[in-house]
Formats: C-alpha cells, structure tokens, sequence
C-alpha cells in the first residue's frame, strides 16, 4: 500500500492533468478565461498544500537523500500556481488560459519529482 | 536587471505563455545549477556551469521578451538567438564529446530532460518575434 502522501500526490498529478486540459481547452477555444478555470486552479493549489503538509513529514528521520533538492520542490510546488495566477490577475484573454495550462503541467511534474526525491 | 519603469503595462497575447515559461525554466534551471554546484561540484562542473548560464540566459529572455511585448523588440532579437544558439551548441557537444558531460545539463541532449522543451523555446520566441516586429506601433500583443 502506498503512503499517504504518495497517493495524494497521484491524486494531484491527475488533477494537475485534468486541469491543464480544460485550460488547453479553453485557449484553443479562443474564449475568455471563465470564473470556473480560476476555482480549479485554486482547488489544484489546495490539493498541492495538503501534498506539502504530507511531505514534510519525509524531513524527519533520516530525511530525503538530497534535503536541499526535496525542500527546494516542496516550496516550488506550492509556489508556482499562485505567482501565475497573479501574473494573469487583470487578463481574462485567451492567452490567460494558457498560463494556467503551462502552470497546471508544471506543478505536475514538480509533484512527481518531489515524489522522486522524498527516498 | 528589471523592466524600466517608464514601459506601459503590456498587454495580453502571446508572450504572457513565454513569459511563463521563462520564469519557470529559469527558476528550475537555476535551482538545479546551485544545487549541484554546491553540493557535487567535482562530479561535472562544466556542466553545472552550463546550467547556471542556461538559468541567466532565461532570465534575460524573461526581460528581452516582456521588453519586446510593448515594442521594444531590440534586446529580443539578440537574447532568442544567443539562447538558440547556446542550446544547440550545448545540445551538439553533449552528443559528440560525452567525456566532457559526466552528468547532463540543462541543454545537454538539445533539452531531452525537460522534453525538449528547451529547443523549442526559443523557435517559439523567435516566431512571436517576427510577427511582433510586423505589428503596427501600439497595438503590439493584441492579438486575441
């Protein structure tokens, strides 16, 4: 059975997918940024504190192989959504949704690292 | 270095995705740089020098690109060709000369450890680029 932190981090990386779709969606699209890609987004970034809450429980003990790379991936994982969400604040044009697109893959990645670094 | 402060806001288009992912290779290449450099210099130096200037060359992009997104496309025009440049430069000499790459940099393998999303980066701004450039005065990045 995998840790708890493990399977939330498969929950996020399948949700950062999903979102990351919809938002690529959206920009092919060539519509306005809707009010229900900015909710997702921000549920993706709960999802990614609850991950790194989970996390930090790995600092204890022996800790991760590399301390530096794994805590270096749990603040950017946690990071990464807000600053693009806030560099897209006042533009709800097409291009906004991609953003959020590049942002969602991102932090899916990040999330997998951070996985790959924990042991 | 940090945009001058008498440029308008820009507007949406395009570059606000490059923007993006400049801010985020730079943060991710840099990270990656100082912790090896830090922690396992003596493995690879050269390419965990390579990876730091992969880092400043983002950095710059960051700055070239948000500078050419309200007109200002000089700054641009050289940052996207010395970023290309550097990528298949690097990308060439990790191929050919892998006693040189102990360990991978960021550019090493044309980028194939980030999906070659490094190669493609800077095409993409080139391509922005060149239909910016076309753009009459004033209505750069308006494209949506």
């Amino acid at each position: 059975m995998p840790s708890v932190a493990t399977q939330i981090t498969f929950i996020v990386v399948g949700y950062a997918a999903l979102v990351a779709i919809l938002a690529l969606v959206v920009a092919l699209r060539r519509g306005e940024r809707p009010g229900w890609l900015d909710q997702l987004a921000w549920m993706l970034e709960a999802l990614l504190v609850v991950r790194a809450l989970a996390g930090l429980g790995a600092l204890g003990g022996d800790g991760p192989p590399s301390m530096s790379t794994y805590v270096g991936y749990l603040l950017a994982s946690v990071c990464v959504l807000p600053i693009a969400m806030q560099s897209i604040k006042d533009d709800r044009a097409v291009w906004s949704s991609g953003v959020i697109a590049v942002a969602a893959v991102a932090v899916g990645v990040i999330a997998v690292r951070l996985e790959m670094t924990a042991s | 270095m940090t945009v001058p402060s008498h440029l308008p806001a820009p507007r949406s288009g395009p570059h606000k995705v490059l923007l993006a992912l400049y801010a985020l290779f730079a943060l991710a290449a840099g990270a990656r740089a100082l912790v090896q450099l830090t922690t396992q210099y003596d493995e690879a130096p050269v390419a965990y020098w390579l990876s730091l200037a992969a880092a400043v060359t983002y950095a710059l992009g960051w700055v070239a690109i948000r500078q050419a997104s309200v007109g200002h496309t000089g700054f641009a025009s050289v940052m996207l060709w010395v970023e290309l440049a550097g990528v298949l430069t690097v990308g060439t000499l990790s191929l050919v000369g892998q006693d040189w790459f102990p360990d991978a940099s960021v550019w090493s393998d044309y980028g194939i450890g980030y999906g070659f999303v490094p190669a493609a980066l800077p095409i993409a701004g080139l391509l922005w680029l060149r239909r910016q450039k076309r753009l009459p005065a004033g209505s750069q990045s308006r494209d949506d």
